[in-house]
């Protein structure tokens, strides 16, 4: 597997800086992402590993340096924040289901407004994904009425069901008890298995070491380390790298 | 395995009883209301005797000799049409001032989260300037800026536009589209309008959805209204029609012996008390069988079954209520009847331009266009702005309560920002915003009792100039009670029926 993404990369990010008032979030991240691939994001909580990917899609706005997705540069162009919006689906921390709507309108909501296809279409398709997420069942009842491992897997169908090239994972099993994480994960490893572009910020030591192409350290708004999971755990470079591991690997 | 063996149980002494005790006091209540009741009355009823007031309702009937600043009926004939002009006069402030009120509300609160500056600053402005100062000090502040800012009513007076507009210090008169006699006929026109175009609009929305197209649903529900209105404009003298439905059955309802409405009207109740214990028992009911049942549920039930034959008794007994009923239905039919005929032509609407008149020595306004008296001006001015700066802040606090996590999972979805507002955001905003917006049209509803302030004959006006011609404080602040109460519940009643039908599902 390549070292940085760098034959065929999806994502490219070149020297991206972020300012939150007069504090800097992002301080010059450099770094690429290849099709396929599975990127882990770690680091202390405040090192902007968040930040840096909730600006792959623009729900941050980065002020200095660039970011190409799929070849599209994101710019202040609104057609193309559209356009890479509509290829880079994303999981947040809180689910963030739309609790007015049945879990099937949840999947079926942008489908027909954005990639406008037929309501038929449309919850066949979401139908086909709660299936693969294991809870078809729970088609026809609210966000409100499912346990959070559930919410989350219905919010993965959710951006599946715009059939991304890219998913995004914001800690998507922070907020969920101990038994659900590892339902999550489970359709988060199979996600991987189909090739699909995924770039996750999470604190799942496993997952990582498991599925991950590469892991990447985040401190202080900088990339402090990256490399593939045999050598990051084992043989890490950077002491700041040490220190991290010896700290969420000692318990 | 040797299992403790449990002593057989024991049935509490009934004071000790939780069930006798809860439905002991549910009956010691209803038997403390209706005493208490009955002897504040009788008391009340006493002490009037005592002093020589009595509880009749002649100043109902009786010429009231007053005269009305405006309205229905400026010289009423009976206390009852002074009071009817009062409370037409409160409505016309109520409605109208709830419309603009919620318009300009949702505008401001709106105008506050918008990431404009200069439309935030003046927003947040307005709220705070407005929402600070009595309510009663802005309603004379709009009446006397109206007769200091606008100029004197002249024989040639025309106003700041001709023909359209005319200020002064006698009101504001606009030009106005009056309903004529075939306003009704053309009403059934813009009704089956509305109609269609709702329809229409549903099913171009299904056909978006399923078909995943634009089909500007909002487009064709106006067109289709327009068409409907305005083939109507020409063709309303077809809607006679409805005027011969109205007469035969206005015909049939006279034909029909009260008894037969008596028996229909108890079987109604009997049913409708029956159906409500059918469904309350339905939801308690799940796949598993039929839930235990509470004495709670227990004394619903009962309450329910007693008041269905409780009126299905009164109804059976009391002739009287029945036939009032029929004769209303009957007369409001005839009414009906009467606005309708194929023989009546004429534009339905026709353009009425403000005018000055001099009858005497003095100018006024005549009565050609629609005219805003002063008073008028003042307490409509008045209560709408302090309402409107309040729904401001309930609008703004409304679409703050969503979380923001909404907006960016819409967004991340690559929901339009249009898109995210009318399918994400307002929907579940309006849950929040539902409840206080009902209270400030409570609250605007009744803050138009301040109308005395600026001598506007709405109900509390003109109750009290009835009081000082008749004497009779009891009687008028009955009436007062009654009508707010009546007002105020049917407002309620409407904002709980949305709201409920808005709540969300969880769990």
């Amino acid at each position: 597997m390549m070292e940085n993404g760098a034959d065929n990369p999806i994502i490219v990010c070149e020297n991206v800086k972020k300012w939150f008032g007069d504090f800097q979030a992002l301080r010059g991240v450099t770094t690429s992402v290849a099709e396929g691939e599975v990127v882990v994001v770690i680091g202390p909580s405040g090192s902007g590993k968040s930040t840096f990917i909730r600006c792959i899609n623009r729900l941050e706005q980065h002020q200095e340096g660039r970011i190409v997705v799929g070849g599209t540069e994101l710019t202040s162009d609104v057609r193309n924040i559209e356009r890479i919006r509509s290829e880079v689906g994303m999981v947040f921390q809180q689910f963030n289901l739309f609790p007015h709507l049945t879990v099937l309108h949840n999947i079926t909501l942008a489908q027909v407004w954005v990639r406008k296809r037929t309501r038929s279409e449309a919850e066949e398709r979401a139908l086909e994904l709660l299936e693969r997420v294991g809870i078809p069942e729970q088609a026809h009842k609210y966000p409100g009425q499912l346990s959070g491992g559930q919410q989350q897997r219905v919010a993965i169908a959710r951006s599946l069901a715009m059939d991304p090239k890219i998913m995004l994972f914001d800690e998507p099993t922070s907020a969920l008890d101990p038994e659900m994480i590892v339902e999550v994960l489970e359709v988060m490893r199979e996600l991987a298995k189909t090739g699909m572009t995924i770039v996750a910020v999470t604190h799942e030591m496993g997952f990582a070491r498991e599925v991950a192409n590469r892991i990447v350290l985040f401190d202080e708004g900088q990339i402090i380390e990256e490399g593939p999971p045999s050598e990051f755990f084992t043989n890490p470079r950077h002491p700041r790298t040490k220190l991290f591991l010896q700290q969420i690997l000692s318990h | 395995m040797n299992r403790p063996s449990l002593a057989p149980p024991t049935r509490p002494p009934f004071w000790r009883n939780a069930t006798f005790l809860k439905w002991a006091a549910q009956i010691g209540v209803l038997f403390g209301v209706v005493a208490l009741g009955y002897v504040l009355i009788g008391e009340a009823a006493a002490n009037m005797r005592a002093q020589g007031l009595s509880l009749d309702w002649d100043l109902l009937t009786d010429p009231p000799g007053i005269q009305l600043g405006e309205g229905i009926f400026v010289k009423p004939d009976t206390g009852m049409e002074a009071f009817y002009t009062g409370a037409v006069n409160m409505l016309r402030v109520a409605m109208s001032g709830i419309l603009a009120a919620t318009v300009i509300g949702a505008v401001v609160g709106i105008a506050r989260l918008s990431s404009n500056w200069l439309a935030s600053r003046l927003a947040t402005a307005f709220v705070e300037t407005v929402r600070n100062i009595p309510v009663l000090v802005q309603v004379v502040f709009w009446f006397f800026l109206s007769s200091i800012l606008f100029p004197v009513l002249q024989e040639g007076s025309s106003g700041p536009i001709p023909g359209l507009l005319l200020v002064s210090r006698k009101g504001i008169s606009f030009a106005w589209p009056f309903p004529q006699e075939t306003f009704w006929q053309w009403g059934v026109f813009l009704v089956v309008g509305l109609l269609t175009a709702r329809w229409a609009y549903r099913t171009r929305m299904r056909r978006a959805e399923e078909m995943g197209e634009e089909t500007r649903p909002l487009t064709w529900a106006l067109l289709i209204f327009l068409a409907w209105a305005i083939v109507g404009w020409f063709a309303h003298p077809l809607a006679g029609a409805v005027g011969w439905l109205f007469g035969l059955l206005a015909a049939q309802v006279g034909a029909i012996p009260v008894l037969v409405y008596q028996v229909m009207l108890a079987l109604a109740a009997l049913y409708l008390a029956w159906r409500w214990i059918h469904r309350f028992l339905e939801s308690r009911r799940s796949p598993a069988g039929l839930a235990k049942l509470t004495d709670d549920d227990y004394f619903r039930m009962i309450l329910a079954g007693v008041l269905g034959t409780g009126g299905a008794a009164v109804l059976l007994l009391w002739p009287g209520i029945t036939e009032l009923g029929a004769n209303v239905f009957q007369a409001l039919l005839e009414f009906c009847d009467q606005k309708f005929d194929f023989l009546r032509t004429g534009a339905p609407l026709a353009i009425g331009q403000p005018s000055v008149e001099v009858p005497g020595r003095f100018a006024q306004i005549a009565d050609t266009g629609m005219t805003m008296t002063p008073s008028f001006f003042g307490i409509w001015m008045g209560v709408t702005l302090y309402t409107s700066s309040f729904i401001a802040e309930i609008v703004r606090g409304g679409v703050l309560s969503v979380p923001k996590g909404q907006t960016e999972a819409g967004y991340a979805l690559g929901l339009r920002r249009g898109q995210l507002l009318r399918m994400v955001i307002l929907p579940q905003a309006f849950r929040v915003i539902l409840p206080p917006l009902g209270n400030q049209y409570l609250n605007l509803s009744k803050n138009t009792s301040l109308g005395i302030a600026v001598a506007f004959p709405e109900m509390v006006q003109v109750g009290q100039t009835m009081f000082n011609q008749t004497g009779d404080t009891i009687q008028v602040i009955l009436l007062w009670m009654g009508f707010y109460l009546t007002i105020s519940l049917l407002i309620s009643l409407l904002i709980n029926y949305y709201n409920r039908r808005a709540q969300l599902v969880e769990r």
